[in-house]
């Protein structure tokens, strides 16, 4: 008995008035730190143990405010600032349309905070691990009987006084409530290391087990976002033909829209006897054989047709373009070359449109004539 | 290596001189070496600075590797597959067209194939040919799904014993197959080929060829629908086969005599570009006229201005009584008509005829009085089931009023169609009994279906060898030994003509996708004994080289010719059209024959969306509500209402139709319109052979029709019973009485039509804006500068053929969802025809409205949805995000158009246990457009994939984007071209100017939505002024 | 006609029970076996909230398609069971709210029933605008969060001022109800025998200690949270009509919905409630606690609404006629005489007709006859969310795309499924928690207040 510290003295009456009395007389006493406990609010007993009004409204009325403030300066920040759409015709920033949703954010942090911050903030609970806790003091109040209590730090309190003194009110029982050990710990049990490890531990099992569920026990997609879609995108397999390819190859003899097949496969002297160079030798279009033949035709033929190839020998050089044949040869002539390809060289028809051939054809003139220059050229 | 900007430049800008060009040598240096030096030495991570470029680089890949490693179930992309050696006319992701044409039917169009990387996507109309001018009928837009329908044949299949099929190789059938040719040669049995009307110049060579080879084979080609009533009665009249080409958009006055030219008689499609194109709003003055005096209500009744129910089997009475109105009455000149037919006449009268069928006395005399009063401007068409003297009677009417002014003088149509007539077809049939025949080929024809009473079935059996060639399997093809499959048209080669002096040429846009064969190259390889995939087109270019070609006397080489010829597709010469003799008509006797009269007669009429059948499989043309009872799934016996009084018939009662002792049931349908007595049945349905979509839909009604004639009779006499069956008839529409005030003529009270007659609008431009209020908004407009898209439909042209409906289907991959689905209201066309009628349940007024998303400035759906999935562009657009869409069908409820579609289930998984979910289904969805999936809400995006394609285009040539730039697709398939779209705010826009013009009006202006598609209010050309 | 004497209020606890008793007789079903009554009625609602999980899985499989929207009626029973519920979960915090400003001591009784009540009606309603998509894994699409397409919701959608409403509606309930469990749990915490009761009840009874010091603020949060819970039932429902006022759809577009929604919620709720009571009542005998005044007044209220209801139809129809809006006027002529006839005329007499009997002492009191009424009463209130849905949408502008609404046996059993997990919940509640708030009724039975002094 001695051992334990003292908590309180508390007292039990039966009725209201009795309970209304006491407080009263207590606080004439001059009894700081006490409390009344009853199963239910007491009308009156506010001013019985003369307590200010609470200021629980203002924790409310600040957080609803702001609760209203920051929905409205959201909404308004989505629709005007982060990601302006054109719904229905109507302006960015729609104040009836946000209403609702303002009160009810209001409405929503206002309940909240007040509740959190009475339980939590003002109450200091939970807290399982009052002294007052398992007494037959507290099972009593909490059912029938109202309780006035006198905590032992109280500058005037004496046990032996206050005991008498609730007697004298007319306390049906009288109790001295102690401590025990664990109500005396002050160390804070969130930072016991053992909580965290544990906290840490299960997160890791946690998010490991999800992980490992989701992704690799039954990896499924109720819906695939449409990701897999029932359609032959360009260049994309498919397994319906043999040979695997989404992309088909047209039919020999059909002819697009806008498309003529070269007519002169195989037959050079006919392209060079027919083809017609109908393209002028304007500046742009010379700009275009220049790029055109810098791109295709330089890595073979060097920069100006030399034939000094800039694949070091990675691959045979083809001859000049500078020599007397090609020179003679008629633009029909190249171009068949261009669009038909000789010995090693390959066709470049689908590289090359047929303007863009032409113009290269343009281009290489002008290096002939610019290679072998005659004096008349630069006058 | 660092170079000077001066040198910079010096490369990029043009050289002016030799001289400075040369001079850039550090330049060239650079360029000499490809590579920078140490570019190939190896890459040693230790040996760079402290981080270096690389050495980060290389860290940061390395990582990444490592992040990769660690997350290895993210879904697979797929790989990217290119083209080894890409062919020179494909740009990836650039579509490719190729001019062909489409033999599906007899006009024989030319079409533009639409293809992505080599594979075919969507057909429209081949803007240069001559007849069908770019557009095409909805069967020719869904023989796409044709060709990759799952259940093509994909190989030759031979009947096993147990008349199971096995597969075969080629080489092994042909083998085969020619042996047994020759069998039958040499034992002198007939080979018989059944094929449909030949229009290929080629192919009736390659046919004389096969007759050639073996002596003792027979062609027989049939149509089911032909015109050899017209034909016989006009050469009875003028002595030839070369029936005119009319010239329609000429004809101020139009009588139709059960003839439904807007959706199935002639070539259609240039007969509703011609008709339509007299129905300009801005030349009020210049609309044609169209009566229609028809039997049961047909698309051209729907828009005629004036409409009278005829029973066809007293339109001979009708035509003779008009006849003789006009010429005894009247006074109209007759030559060529001798005495008898002037005292035939006599026995006839229309005011007696008018009395007796209970006509609107005015409404005929309207008609006399326009058809005197436009001679030589107005035209009567009949229709094809008319008897062939009906035909004559029309052909002597046309001659009085002069209309032959409106024959094209240039071009004649090709008579190919009397080849066989069905007394052939007869005598085919007893021959096979009697074991004469050898051989027969169904050159992709399905006789077995189409004249079932002809019992097919039994006397194959006695036939030597029977070859069904087919692409699908069929109910004939089930009773052949050998099955081949041949080529979708998409496939083939051939050259058709259907008119002298225009020969449309078809080529193959994909190479078979199975191991099939053009028909005509089988028949080839037989000749020849060898096959080659080239042959016959091979066989076509020479035959142009060699007989073709020469006879145009040509400048050009023929390669270029040819290359040319392909390119558009169309060769149009200048032939000496045949000369239209007199006519004349001798003799009495055509008179003679008399219609036995019946209380009920049943009218067999080809399909709207089915044609013959042949079209039975296809799952868009399915659900592709008529136009007439926007009924879909199903054919039906059209009764009128007060045979359906009469009867105590109700829709979908089963009915059961006799016709000299055949017998079918049928339920039935009633028709608003449809003449009494009369029961109309649309044939091409009750396939019990063919794929999973077509098997047993609707009723093959194919069994009544009457073979004892020389042309099949579709047409007869019949006796009706009601069964206690019901049936389910699915609608698209849902159907409201006429009569019952509470829903009659909602659609007229609520301006959603809005129509008037040509006189109200001549005395009234702005007549229709009379009752319109001006609404405003609260808050202020949004701002839309620039392009801005809208829409704008004419009424005065469309006529509801739904050929825009189908359009959209194929360019958006719209699925199918089948007979329940579409019960329940679950369609998903973007697009749909809103039919209305008003008016009497007998004398129904029809008015048709294409509807679809209108894009409207304050759309209610975007307001709605939760997470602004659905919200509009700065070009005006109403746009769906798909992958944000969540399914809380709040737009859709609160969309006062209901044009949006839900993704109730995942269609393509539900229909049929996944038919179009199967390969190579996926080859015919548009790469452009997303394929949604379940839960989706969707609707017309007024093709927001070619408007950025054209933006595309637009940005590369560095231009801005124009209105005209686009097309949408039900644009470019609107035969009436009643379709215009572009850009509003572009004052000179045709769009703009249809806004702004006084019959323009929005559906529903009053709840302020501001659609973006503006209806043209329909002008009905009658002579009172309501309509 | 006797005269009332209202200076004084008659107790609302019967008899004179001692504080003890009512700890007693209220937390008995807590220390009880549960009987077999309450077995097999939890057997029976488990039954049904398992047909509901079918139901649900199938929709969840192949789409809402299972179901029977179409084109243009694109909601059917999921939205209509949402409004449905919606307005179940009225009554509680109204009662507990609304009748506590009005210091109305005889709601005391039934306040935490209510409220109970009020929290699981609202989970179902809750229940139905998840599913209604047929795809819930995307439910976080609603949910304002931050995203790598920094694609936010439409704050203009009153789909999304639902999500809103009926979540705070939630929590805020929720948050209501458990303050005012704390001190009975801190009086079942001292009762209890069994360690591990004892544990749980400490747990949630957050260590509360009766103090006076603590009442104080208690009373004032009560005082606070009541004076929010009462807007916000009041905004809950306009808030809910709003998804049909707001929208463009004759039939929906009308701004009488607000309170005319939010009084069809109350009637309903108090429907609902008096019905349950007079079970538990029965089941528990708590009669003396839940008296027969307490349901006659529900009855009153009832009656009360019901007016406001027929009221409402009345003006509806006034509206569309005064309107002379064509659309609106067919609408409503349709709801009366169209396909949906059959419908329209059981929610007029089921709302409007039969309620009139409680104009009647006698019938008031009887508590055969309330219980048939407000269970009449709450399937005319099932019928208005129907008429007003599908009828509207059935039939809208365009004549050529009008339908017709057939629910599927799934949408039937997702509705069976909603009652099953209302019940299964209402069943656990009552055998965990006390059903009746014990400090409350302590503090209103006779003489629990000091009578000098004692002021309210």
């Amino acid at each position: 008995m001695n051992n334990k510290t003292l908590y309180s003295v508390s007292g039990l009456f039966n009725t209201p008035n009795e309970i209304i009395h006491a407080s009263e007389e207590t606080v004439n006493a001059g009894y700081k730190k006490f409390d009344v406990h009853s199963p239910y609010p007491l009308h009156g007993m506010n001013q019985a143990m003369n307590l200010k009004p609470s200021k629980l409204g203002f924790i409310t009325l600040i957080f609803g405010l702001s609760g209203a403030a920051f929905a409205l300066a959201f909404m308004w920040w989505v629709n005007v600032i982060e990601y302006p759409l054109v719904i229905g015709g109507k302006p960015l920033f729609q104040l009836p349309a946000f209403i609702p949703v303002t009160f009810e954010v209001t409405v929503l942090s206002a309940a909240i905070f007040t509740v959190v911050g009475m339980l939590f903030v003002m109450f200091k609970f939970p807290n399982n691990s009052h002294p007052l806790h398992d007494t037959d003091y507290m099972k009593k109040v909490s059912a029938d009987k109202y309780g006035l209590t006198i905590q032992s730090i109280d500058l005037q309190f004496d046990e032996n006084k206050v005991t008498s003194f609730l007697k004298s009110l007319g306390a049906s029982e009288v109790f001295s409530i102690h401590y025990d050990g664990e109500e005396l710990r002050t160390d804070n049990k969130i930072f016991n290391p053992k909580f965290i490890l544990f906290l840490i531990v299960t997160a890791a099992v946690v998010s490991g087990a999800t992980y490992f569920t989701l992704n690799k026990l039954l990896f499924m997609s109720p819906f695939n976002w449409m990701v897999e879609q029932d359609r032959v995108n360009p260049q994309s397999k498919n397994e319906f033909f043999a040979d695997g390819f989404g992309m088909r190859e047209p039919v020999e003899g059909a002819i697009s829209r806008g498309f003529t097949p070269y007519k002169f496969k195989g037959q050079p002297e006919n392209a060079a006897r027919y083809l017609i160079n109908s393209l002028p030798m304007t500046e742009i279009n010379l700009k275009i054989g220049k790029e055109k033949f810098e791109i295709f035709c330089s890595p073979c033929h060097g920069n100006f047709g030399k034939g000094d190839s800039r694949l070091k020998g990675q691959f045979p050089n083809p001859p000049t373009l500078h020599s007397e044949k090609v020179r003679t040869w008629s633009d029909g002539a190249i171009f068949h070359v261009i669009t038909d390809g000789q010995n090693v060289m390959p066709s470049h028809a689908q590289q090359i449109s047929i303007e863009e051939r032409w113009a290269v054809v343009n281009y290489i003139r002008v290096l002939q004539s610019a290679v072998n220059a005659k004096e008349s050229d630069l006058k | 290596m660092s170079k000077k900007p001066s040198e910079q430049n010096s490369v990029n800008s043009h050289w002016k001189s030799i001289g400075e060009y040369q001079d850039s040598s550090s330049i060239v240096e650079i360029k000499q070496n490809e590579f920078i030096n140490g570019a190939t030495d190896e890459f040693d991570v230790s040996e760079l600075p402290i981080l270096s470029r690389r050495k980060f680089l290389a860290l940061l890949s390395a990582s990444a590797a490592v992040t990769v490693t660690a997350c290895t179930d993210y879904r697979d992309k797929g790989e990217i597959v290119p083209y080894t050696n890409k062919p020179e006319e494909i740009t990836i992701g650039k579509a490719n067209y190729y001019a062909s044409t489409c033999n599906l039917c007899k006009q024989n169009c030319g079409i533009l194939v639409k293809t992505r990387e080599g594979r075919p996507i969507k057909i429209d109309g081949n803007p240069d040919h001559p007849v069908n001018k770019g557009k095409i009928c909805n069967k020719g837009q869904a023989n796409i799904l044709n060709l990759y329908d799952p259940e093509r044949l994909r190989h030759p299949i031979e009947k096993a014993t147990n008349s199971s099929f096995i597969e075969k190789n080629w080489e092994e059938v042909d083998k085969k197959i020619i042996e047994k040719l020759k069998q039958s040669v040499s034992a002198n049995k007939e080979i018989a080929l059944v094929a449909h009307t030949n229009y290929s110049p080629s192919a009736k060579k390659l046919f004389d060829g096969f007759v050639k080879v073996f002596p003792n084979a027979k062609i027989y080609t049939y149509e089911l629908f032909s015109e050899a009533n017209k034909l016989l009665a006009w050469q009875k009249c003028y002595g030839n086969l070369n029936l005119p080409v009319i010239r329609l958009n000429e004809a101020k006055i139009i009588l139709s005599l059960d003839s439904d030219f807007l959706a199935t008689d002639g070539s259609v499609i240039e007969n509703i570009r011609q008709f339509t194109q007299q129905r300009d709003i801005d030349s009020p003055n210049d609309f044609n006229r169209l009566y229609v005096i028809e039997g049961r209500m047909s698309l051209t009744g729907m828009n005629a201005d004036y409409r009278l129910r005829l029973r066809p089997d007293f339109q001979f009475e009708f035509a003779m009584s008009l006849l003789s109105e006009l010429v005894l009455n009247r006074g109209l000149r007759t030559n060529g008509i001798d005495s008898s037919v002037l005292s035939e006449l006599k026995k006839y009268s229309l005011i007696d005829f008018v009395k007796k069928h209970s006509f609107d006395p005015n409404s005929i005399n309207n008609l006399v009085g326009d058809l005197i009063a436009n001679q030589g401007k107005s035209i009567i068409l009949g229709g094809n089931s008319l008897s062939e003297q009906t035909h004559i009677v029309l052909n002597i009417l046309n001659d009085v009023l002069g209309s032959s002014k409106l024959y094209d003088e240039k071009s004649s149509q090709m008579s190919f169609q009397l080849e066989t007539s069905s007394n052939d077809i007869n005598g085919l049939v007893q021959k096979m009994g009697k074991g004469e025949v050898g051989a027969v080929i169904f050159y992709d024809t399905n006789p077995t279906y189409h004249f079932p009473s002809l019992d097919f079935a039994n006397q194959l059996k006695k036939v030597g060898i029977s070859i069904g060639l087919t692409e699908s399997k069929n109910e004939t093809s089930e009773l052949c030994h050998y099955v081949l499959p041949i080529n979708n048209l998409l496939e083939s080669w051939g050259d058709y003509q259907t008119r002298s002096g225009i020969i449309s040429l078809q080529q193959p846009v994909i190479s078979p996708i199975y191991k099939t064969r053009q028909k005509e190259s089988i028949l080839l390889t037989w000749l020849t004994g060898s096959f080659d995939e080239k042959n016959y087109h091979e066989f076509i270019r020479q035959r142009w080289e060699k007989e073709f070609y020469p006879s145009l006397k040509l400048l050009s080489d023929f390669t270029s010719f040819w290359y040319a010829s392909l390119h558009d597709g169309i060769v149009t010469v200048t032939e000496n059209k045949p000369q239209t003799n007199k006519l004349s008509i001798s003799s009495d006797s055509l008179f003679t024959r008399e219609v036995k009269q019946n209380n009920f007669y049943v009218h067999l009429v080809e399909g709207q969306n089915s044609s013959d059948g042949r079209f039975a499989n296809n799952g868009w043309l399915q659900e592709i509500p008529h136009p007439v009872s926007k009924i879909v799934w199903d054919n039906y016996a059209a009764v009128s209402p007060k045979t359906a009084k009469e009867f105590k018939l109700e829709d979908n009662d089963v009915i059961e139709i006799e016709s000299d002792d055949k017998k079918i049931s049928v339920p039935c349908f009633i028709q608003a319109g449809q003449s009494d007595g009369l029961i109309s049945i649309e044939l091409g349905y009750g396939r019990t052979v063919c794929g999973e979509v077509g098997k047993n839909v609707g009723v093959n009604a194919n069994a009544l029709i009457n073979f004892s004639d020389n042309s099949p009779i579709f047409y007869l006499p019949a006796s009706i019973s009601k069964t206690s069956r019901k049936y389910n008839l699915v609608t698209a529409q849902e159907h409201h009485a006429l009569d019952d005030e509470f829903v009659k003529d909602i659609h007229r009270k609520r301006k959603i039509i809005q129509e008037g007659t040509v006189q109200q609008y001549l005395n009234d431009p702005k007549f229709i804006q009379k009752e319109k209020h001006d609404v405003f908004s609260i808050t202020n407009e949004v701002e839309y500068n620039g392009l801005k898209w809208g829409m704008a439909i004419d009424l005065n042209k469309c006529i509801g053929c739904s050929g825009c409906v189908s359009a959209c289907i194929s360019e958006n991959n719209i699925p199918v969802v089948g007979k329940e689905q579409v019960e329940k209201g679950r369609e998903m066309h973007w697009m749909r025809i809103d039919r209305y009628y008003s008016g009497t349940l007998d004398e129904p007024i029809v008015s048709n409205q294409p509807m679809l998303c209108q894009h409207c400035d304050h759309a209610p759906c975007e307001n709605v949805c939760p997470v602004a999935a659905t919200n509009h562009s700065p070009d005006g657009l109403n746009q769906m995000a798909y992958n944000r869409c969540v399914g809380t069908r709040y737009c859709s409820n609160n969309c006062p158009y209901k044009v949006r579609r839900f993704n109730f289930l995942d269609f393509r998984e539900t229909f049929e246990e996944g038919y179009y979910s199967q390969q190579p289904i996926s080859l015919l969805n548009n790469p452009e457009v997303t394929v949604r999936s379940r839960g989706v809400m969707e609707k017309c995006t007024f093709c927001i994939q070619r408007i950025m394609e054209a933006r595309q285009i637009a940005v590369e040539e560095g231009r801005e984007l124009k209105g005209i730039d686009v097309m949408t697709a039900c644009q470019v398939a609107c035969p009436s071209l009643a379709i215009e779209f572009g850009d509003v705010n572009d004052p000179n826009s045709i769009v703009s100017m249809l806004r702004k013009h006084e019959l323009g009006y929005h559906v529903l202006e009053e709840i302020n939505v501001r659609p973006n598609v503006t209806y043209i209010a329909k002008l009905r050309n009658t002579h009172s002024e309501e309509v | 006609m006797r005269s009332i004497d209202y200076s004084i209020e008659p107790s609302v606890v019967e008899g004179k029970p001692t504080l003890a008793a009512i700890d007693d007789v209220v937390t008995r079903p807590l220390d009880t076996k549960p009987t077999t009554s309450w077995y097999v009625a939890i057997s029976i609602s488990g039954t049904m909230l398992l047909v509901g999980i079918i139901s649900l899985a199938v929709t969840f499989i192949f789409g809402v398609g299972a179901w029977g929207v179409n084109q243009p009626v694109g909601w059917g029973f999921d939205i209509v069971n949402f409004v449905f519920w919606v307005g179940i979960g009225h009554a509680g915090t109204l009662i507990s709210a609304i009748l506590f400003l009005l210091r109305q001591r005889w709601r005391t009784g039934i306040a935490r029933f209510a409220e109970a009540m009020t929290i699981f009606a609202v989970m179902c309603a809750g229940l139905f605008p998840l599913i209604h998509t047929g795809r819930p894994w995307l439910d976080g699409y609603l949910m304002p969060y931050p995203n790598q397409h920094s694609l936010w919701v439409n704050f203009t959608s009153p789909l999304l001022w639902d999500v809103f409403a009926v979540s705070t509606y939630f929590t805020v309930s929720l948050i209501f109800w458990y303050v005012g469990l704390i001190p009975d749990f801190a009086t079942l915490r001292d009762r209890a025998t069994s360690k591990i009761k004892k544990i749980i009840y400490s747990i949630f009874s957050l260590g509360w200690r009766h103090s006076n010091r603590h009442w104080q603020h208690y009373e004032m949060a009560y005082l606070i949270l009541a004076g929010f819970a009462t807007p916000l039932v009041l905004s809950v429902h306009t808030i809910v009509s709003f998804d049909f006022a707001v929208s463009v759809i004759p039939g929906w577009h009308t701004t009488i919905f607000p309170p005319y929604f939010v009084a069809g919620a109350v009637f309903s709720g108090f429907a609902m409630v008096q019905n349950m009571l007079i079970l538990i009542r029965k089941i528990f005998n708590l009669k003396h606690i839940i008296t027969l005044d307490h349901l006659e007044k529900m009855n009153k209220v009832m009656l009360t609404t019901g007016l406001m209801v027929g009221y409402a139809y009345a003006m509806e129809f006034f509206i569309a006629w005064y309107s002379g809006n064509a659309t609106e006027q067919f609408v409503f002529l349709n709801r009366a005489l169209g396909p949906y006839a059959w419908a329209y005329w059981i929610m007029v007499s089921c709302n409007v007709l039969i309620p009139q009997f409680f104009w009647f002492k006698k019938l008031r009191r009887s508590i055969v006859v309330m219980f048939i009424i407000g269970v009449l009463v709450n399937v005319g209130m099932w019928f208005e969310r129907f008429v007003i849905v599908v009828t509207s949408l059935s039939r809208d502008y365009l004549p050529s795309s009008w339908g017709h609404y057939i629910p599927s046996i799934f949408d039937i059993g997702i509705f069976i499924g909603s009652f099953g997990l209302f019940f299964t919940l209402l069943l656990l509640f009552i055998k965990t928690v006390p059903v009746v708030s014990l400090s409350e009724v302590k503090a209103v039975i006779d003489g629990a207040q000091p009578t000098h002094g004692g002021r309210h």
